[in-house]
């Protein structure tokens, strides 16, 4: 479990986290929601301990503080926002980069596999620069994947950490890489991603995290955390918050809208 | 990594043989030495002067002449000297002019006991005679160089170059855009021009430096002094006066210039003489 | 290196992406050609002696004169010796440098070593006169060398003061402040310049264009154990400069221990350029070259870039330095015209039909 207690950071004398708290339970799909600027991104890189913050947080039962760099790294896999490559590794070069971390002294297959998984079959020998965006993308995916995938195997604890995974996808993908992350979970890790699509987040999360203007404004499953009320007010517009047809699953689904529909 | 060990091992190991090869030298018989190596244009000169030069089998770059010395092998610009270059030419005796090297070059000719001798400089009339008697000596003919030695001595006070009308020289080492390097105090350039009864117009610094134009104009230099390099004169000389700051003395005014080969003029060598009496001439032949 | 034509490259990438095998290839065919390079470069020069002739004369007994041994033992073999370890410190360090910096350019000159090391050594041509006769009298003829290892490595220490804050080195403050500092070394030996004589101005411009004919034994021991050292470090470096093509945040999340790869680099970098520019003077080119060759050839995997740069490196550096020594002999062109003239228009040309997979 993630326990984050009271969480501020500051960045160049401007605060952008309020003593925020949040949850993650081990074994779910945590997404952390809320407008531009409101410290989603900063949220995720206090927790992954790229950015020096006030407060505690504890990952299973321990401060991350406490961890070393290489524990930390067998743990919990970070994708971030965008990745540029300085020098031009190929997909599989760079999928084996999540090999790092020195637990997976000779699955050779492995990332192979992984990239199957993500829909990169037959993408080794391609060089990561020439990819398109989405591919690029998937292609950090597989290699976070294959940096927590032996940890998940043997039942260890396992975290993954998405940083907007699905903002330079189509559709397609988008459902493709939720699908994927879903495993993850299924398998029993653990994920926790910042997200922007707040229809994606109500099919795929466990439990939400709603940030506004640095503060935490509500945490709770999909269909409590997003109501009319809640987006209203997070996100400044008139929201609607309507239920999808039975065949998708009767969960929320949003629209924001010009009119006042009082 | 493994590489390194095994170069250090080996570079052990060939110290320890030079060590024993050496310890085993046998101590060679004293002889003339019939094969020399000249470093340093005034050297290669006073060995011609001293009717040694079959002796010679390679000279350095400076050593241009006699036109026959350029026929020698050429090891080299006299302060960067390859050891292997010198050792491929196999000479008995070196003789250099004063800041030939490097030292690690010098360090390597005493390991392969070849005498390096450097003979001392200087910019003024006796100079050239201690030049010439050290070459002499090297070359074991003192008695030689001795007469050279006294006939040149001889040839330079016969030269009335105190004139009552000294004039003020200006030597030009180069001019690469429009800079101006001049010949400060403790120059060859200077000792030359002293010896030719001229007055060096700028003694502030030692050694050749940038001159501003300011400093240009205050020297006033009634005459400009200048290596004499293959090229065309007219464009060199339009250069030359269209400078603003030359352009205001005495010398851009009488559009004075004097043009002299350079190691004639600052070789300090058995031709010094004929370079104070060249440049005497070019100073006050029209008086 | 011309053989590794990069066609064979390509292949291998478009079969598996997979250039764990080639690599290994391509570095025992480095070894290889550095062994027949250091032969090669015991055996010619201007002096016609032969090593094998030598050491067969030798070995059967014969007495081989005086100066053959002084050839070969106290010319050309430190010179070798210290050619390979020069040319390997050179493209390692180039090689460190770019992927510290995470840019393909980066190179010793950027962040001020080098510019610290001419500094020091200006420093000893010009005012060395001045050093109190008891200190000139110990450092000797090594004056200039050592005064160019300290300049490099206060050079590199001051830089990593200014760029770090509180126990975070920001590698732009660092590129930054190495243009600074390189700018002020410029300036400084302006000064040193202008005050020099004329002597020790050639002395200057022949230390500039690099040589390795100040070859000795002292040299060697003075600078191979510094070097060594630096070199024996750089495979600790391999994962995490890997990891660091990613950017900072991720090669830690990785599991790599930043902050602490980037002291180790930097002065694993400091040392062995600093030692390599003390004793060999400004060789430019090997450290921008031989890196990007072989990533073109197996790709920027450090673990294999690193020590397939110190091979071809060293190799590079002695074929230049038997070029050097024997195209004008008996007398000697400076190494550095060598290296910049055999290998700028090659590279130009690699660069040419590569432009697609440089350009990212």
């Amino acid at each position: 479990m993630i326990d984050a207690q009271k969480i501020s950071v500051t960045l160049s004398g401007a605060p952008i986290l309020n003593e925020v708290s949040f949850r993650a339970q081990a074994g779910q799909l945590t997404a952390v929601v809320g407008p531009n600027g409101s410290g989603k991104t900063t949220l995720l890189k206090a927790a992954t301990g790229e950015l020096p913050y006030s407060g505690v947080i504890d990952l299973d039962g321990r401060d991350i503080q406490d961890y070393s760099t290489a524990d930390l790294a067998a743990r919990r896999a970070v994708l971030p926002q965008a990745a540029a490559l300085a020098f031009p590794f190929t997909v599989l070069e760079v999928v084996r980069l999540g090999l790092l971390s020195g637990l997976h002294a000779e699955d050779d297959d492995l990332p192979s596999r992984v990239l199957a998984h993500v829909g990169l079959a037959g993408f080794e020998g391609r060089f990561y620069h020439a990819l398109s965006g989405g591919e690029q993308q998937r292609c950090q995916l597989a290699r976070v994947l294959v940096q927590v995938w032996q940890p998940v195997r043997s039942g260890r604890s396992s975290w993954l950490f998405l940083d907007e995974p699905v903002s330079a996808l189509d559709i397609g993908y988008q459902l493709e890489v939720m699908q994927i992350a879903r495993d993850f979970v299924d398998k029993g890790g653990s994920v926790v991603a910042v997200m922007h699509d707040l229809n994606l987040t109500s099919m795929f999360a466990d439990s939400v995290a709603l940030l506004a203007g640095g503060r935490l404004l509500v945490q709770g499953d999909p269909t409590t955390v997003l109501t009319d009320q809640h987006l209203s007010a997070a996100y400044n517009c008139n929201v609607r918050v309507n239920v999808a047809p039975e065949q998708i699953g009767q969960v929320p689904f949003i629209l924001p809208h010009m009119a006042s529909l009082g | 990594m493994v590489n390194q060990w095994k170069f250090t091992i080996l570079g052990g190991l060939s110290s320890f043989l030079v060590g024993i090869a050496v310890f085993a030298t046998v101590a060679q018989a004293e002889e003339v030495p019939s094969r020399v190596l000249s470093i340093g244009g005034s050297v290669t000169e006073i060995i011609y002067a001293l009717g040694e030069q079959d002796r010679l089998i390679a000279r350095d770059t400076t050593s241009s002449f006699p036109a026959e010395a350029e026929a020698l092998p050429d090891v080299g610009y006299m302060r960067a000297l390859s050891p292997e270059g010198i050792l491929s030419v196999d000479p008995q005796l070196i003789i250099a002019e004063a800041g030939s090297g490097p030292q690690e070059t010098i360090a390597v000719m005493e390991q392969a006991q070849i005498p390096f001798i450097t003979v001392p400089d200087g910019y003024d009339g006796a100079a050239v005679g201690a030049k010439i008697r050290a070459v002499a000596d090297a070359l074991g003919v003192s008695e030689r160089g001795e007469t050279l030695a006294t006939s040149i001595d001889a040839q330079l006070d016969a030269l009335d170059t105190q004139s009552d009308a000294s004039k003020r020289v200006l030597f030009i080492l180069s001019m690469q855009g429009g800079r101006i390097l001049a010949s400060g105090a403790n120059t060859a350039a200077d000792g030359i021009i002293t010896l030719s009864g001229g007055i060096n117009a700028v003694t502030d610094f030692e050694g050749y430096k940038p001159l501003t134009d300011e400093a240009v104009t205050a020297a006033n230099p009634d005459v400009i002094v200048m290596m004499d390099r293959d090229g065309d004169h007219a464009t060199a000389d339009n250069d030359l006066w269209g400078n603003p700051a030359i352009s205001t003395t005495n010398a851009g005014q009488t559009q004075n210039i004097v043009r002299i080969d350079g190691l004639l003029l600052l070789g300090f060598g058995p031709r010094t003489p004929e370079a104070v009496a060249t440049l005497h001439d070019a100073l006050y032949g029209d008086l | 290196m011309v053989t590794f034509d990069t066609s064979i490259a390509s292949k291998f990438r478009r079969s598996s992406g997979d250039r764990r095998d080639l690599a290994m290839r391509v570095i025992w065919i480095s070894a290889l050609l550095l062994a027949v390079m250091i032969v090669a470069s015991l055996t010619v020069g201007a002096s016609g002696t032969s090593l094998l002739a030598a050491l067969m004369d030798w070995a059967s007994g014969l007495d081989i004169g005086l100066r053959e041994r002084v050839i070969l033992f106290d010319i050309r073999a430190p010179r070798t010796l210290m050619g390979v370890l020069v040319g390997a410190s050179l493209a390692v360090s180039g090689a460190v440098m770019q992927g510290l910096f995470r840019n393909p350019l980066a190179d010793p000159g950027l962040v001020g070593v080098s510019a610290g090391a001419g500094l020091g050594a200006i420093l000893a041509i010009v005012l060395g006169g001045l050093l109190p006769p008891a200190i000139a009298a110990f450092t000797g003829i090594y004056t200039v060398p050592m005064a160019a290892f300290l300049g490099g490595w206060l050079t590199t220490m001051l830089l990593y003061r200014v760029s770090t804050n509180r126990g975070r080195t920001s590698v732009a403050v660092m590129l930054l402040a190495g243009i600074a500092v390189g700018a002020l070394s410029g300036a400084l030996s302006g000064v040193l310049v202008y005050m020099a004589d004329d002597a020790q101005l050639r002395d200057l411009t022949f230390w500039g264009l690099g040589s390795l004919a100040g070859a000795t034994w002292t040299k060697f021991a003075v600078a191979a154990p510094l070097i060594a050292l630096s070199l024996a470090a750089t495979p600790f470096l391999a994962k995490g400069l890997n990891a660091l093509t990613l950017g900072e945040a991720t090669a830690q999340h990785l599991g790599i221990r930043v902050q602490l790869m980037k002291n180790v680099a930097i002065l694993t970098v400091a040392g062995a350029t600093g030692a390599a520019v003390a004793v060999s003077g400004g060789i430019g080119f090997v450290g921008i070259v031989i890196p990007h060759l072989l990533r073109l050839a197996i790709g920027p995997d450090h673990r294999y870039l690193l020590p397939a740069s110190a091979l071809l490196g060293g190799s590079l550096l002695l074929f230049s330095d038997m070029i050097s020594r024997t195209i004008i002999a008996p007398a000697e062109l400076p190494i550095g015209i060598v290296t910049a003239t055999i290998g700028g228009p090659f590279f130009l040309y690699i660069l040419l039909r590569n432009r697609g997979v440089l350009d990212i």
